[in-house]
């Protein structure tokens, strides 16, 4: 979708932080949300989905709130959506009765089981497909030219460009049906774009942006032509 | 499909954006205090969630492959081939670290690692991002002026040497290997993992000095 968080190329964003002290949560609240990231799971919630319930986050939010704050609130979303929480609750900050309760106590892991449980967490996305990549090592490629209402990985900064195909990775889950509940795999590309090719400003530069891109996003042949 | 519907959610953010109180730690004070009610999680396992990735997890990992590829040809060889299995030697595959890609700068090549659309980091190998990398002025200038943003970082990039930027649009994730300081024939694999800065694995640092520390 097109929206806030599909952030490549914008401008306007002003400069970097790039004095941050090297502390690994500037807040203890931080911290919180990144373990509760670890170890809750919103049944049903892939990946894709989390990530686009946290694009739709109100646009003057997800820019302006911190950024495990919209974790917080993406987790929040998805729970409620999936009717694990009730809004009320979520107001009042506490259980109620007549609404979800598991049935059985959580697990309680010390920092030795969860670094054996993060070694576990090296999850896989590829997987086979019937047919044959459509595409070959050094190819020239052209991405889509549109996008559309849900969750997808071709930022518009690189829609409807000439690429060339650096690299195969076999086939990956593709996000795009992924967030919409369906378990599809398409082959994936490295695809590489010359700089001067994304940027009018990049003309005689020769910096390269390398994206990883799903079959269905690349086409052999300019729609334009 | 309506588990699935993105309208639903854009209600919910409404309605999370008018009641949800302003500070941040409270909204996640309710949303732990809501799963521990429900018998979903235990505080007790984040707790060890935040020890394991302040301690254990972070970026001298990555600081430990990369001076491990500039002593030992062979690691460097399997790291290239199928960075996975190499990092894995090292009990370092983890969280966002199955699809790792290694890419290596050269004299006449930088390397640049962003997420325009999220946040993707291999965390199991350089632990938590800092925030700088999830925030909207690096992710929306990486891809279109690297130059500009290295620059900030206080780095000069020469006209001839190619930016490579690469962003994590899919599950791949990338490590970059800084180039080895020179004067450095001496040292061994642990004293060279400690100049080697988070920054220079990601690519907003370059050349790294043989007499500082970078990592504690």
């Amino acid at each position: 979708m097109d929206g806030v968080h599909d952030l490549g190329g914008k401008l306007g964003y002003g400069a970097i932080d790039v004095d941050e002290s090297d502390v690994v949560f500037h807040h203890a609240w931080e911290g919180r949300e990144w373990g509760i990231s670890r170890c809750a799971r919103v049944p049903g919630c892939t990946i894709d989905w989390w990530r686009h319930v946290r694009e739709l986050i109100k646009p003057e939010d997800y820019l302006n709130r911190p950024y495990f704050d919209s974790w917080a609130q993406t987790d929040l979303a998805a729970y409620l959506n999936a009717g694990i929480f009730a809004m009320d609750e979520v107001i009042s900050g506490k259980a109620e009765a007549g609404h979800y309760m598991a049935e059985e106590a959580p697990p309680v892991m010390d920092k030795d089981a969860v670094l054996a449980q993060d070694r576990k967490n090296a999850f896989r996305f590829d997987g086979k497909v019937e047919s044959e990549p459509q595409f070959s090592i050094g190819d020239t490629v052209f991405t889509s030219s549109i996008g559309h209402d849900h969750h997808t990985r071709l930022p518009q900064y690189v829609r409807g460009k000439r690429g060339v195909v650096q690299c195969h990775h076999g086939a990956h889950i593709f996000p795009d049906l992924s967030a919409q509940g369906i378990e599809t795999h398409q082959h994936l590309y490295s695809i590489v774009f010359e700089a001067a090719e994304l940027w009018p400003e990049a003309k005689g530069r020769c910096d390269r942006v390398y994206l990883d891109l799903w079959e269905s996003y690349l086409s052999g042949s300019d729609a334009n032509e | 499909m309506s588990e699935h519907d993105s309208s639903k959610v854009v209600k919910i953010h409404e309605h999370l954006h008018s009641h949800l109180p302003s500070e941040s730690a409270l909204r996640v004070k309710a949303l732990e205090t809501l799963l521990v009610e429900k018998g979903l999680v235990d505080s007790r396992t984040i707790d060890a969630w935040v020890e394991a990735y302040t301690d254990e997890i972070g970026p001298k990992r990555g600081a430990h492959v990369v001076a491990k590829a500039w002593t030992d040809p062979d690691y460097k060889r399997r790291l290239m081939e199928d960075a996975p299995s190499a990092i894995d030697e090292l009990g370092y595959l983890g969280t966002a670290t199955a699809h790792l890609k290694v890419v290596e700068n050269t004299d006449k090549i930088h390397n640049l690692v962003v997420c325009t659309l999220c946040s993707c980091y291999p965390f199991s190998l350089l632990g938590i991002a800092p925030a700088w990398y999830k925030a909207a002025a690096y992710r929306s200038r990486a891809v279109r002026d690297p130059r500009g943003v290295l620059k900030e970082f206080g780095i000069e990039i020469d006209d001839e040497v190619e930016i490579r930027v690469w962003d994590s649009t899919a599950e791949l994730r990338y490590l970059v290997i800084p180039q080895r300081p020179d004067d450095t024939d001496d040292m061994d694999e642990a004293s060279l993992a400690k100049l080697v800065t988070r920054n220079s694995m990601i690519g907003t640092d370059r050349d790294l000095k043989p007499d500082t520390q970078g990592l504690r």
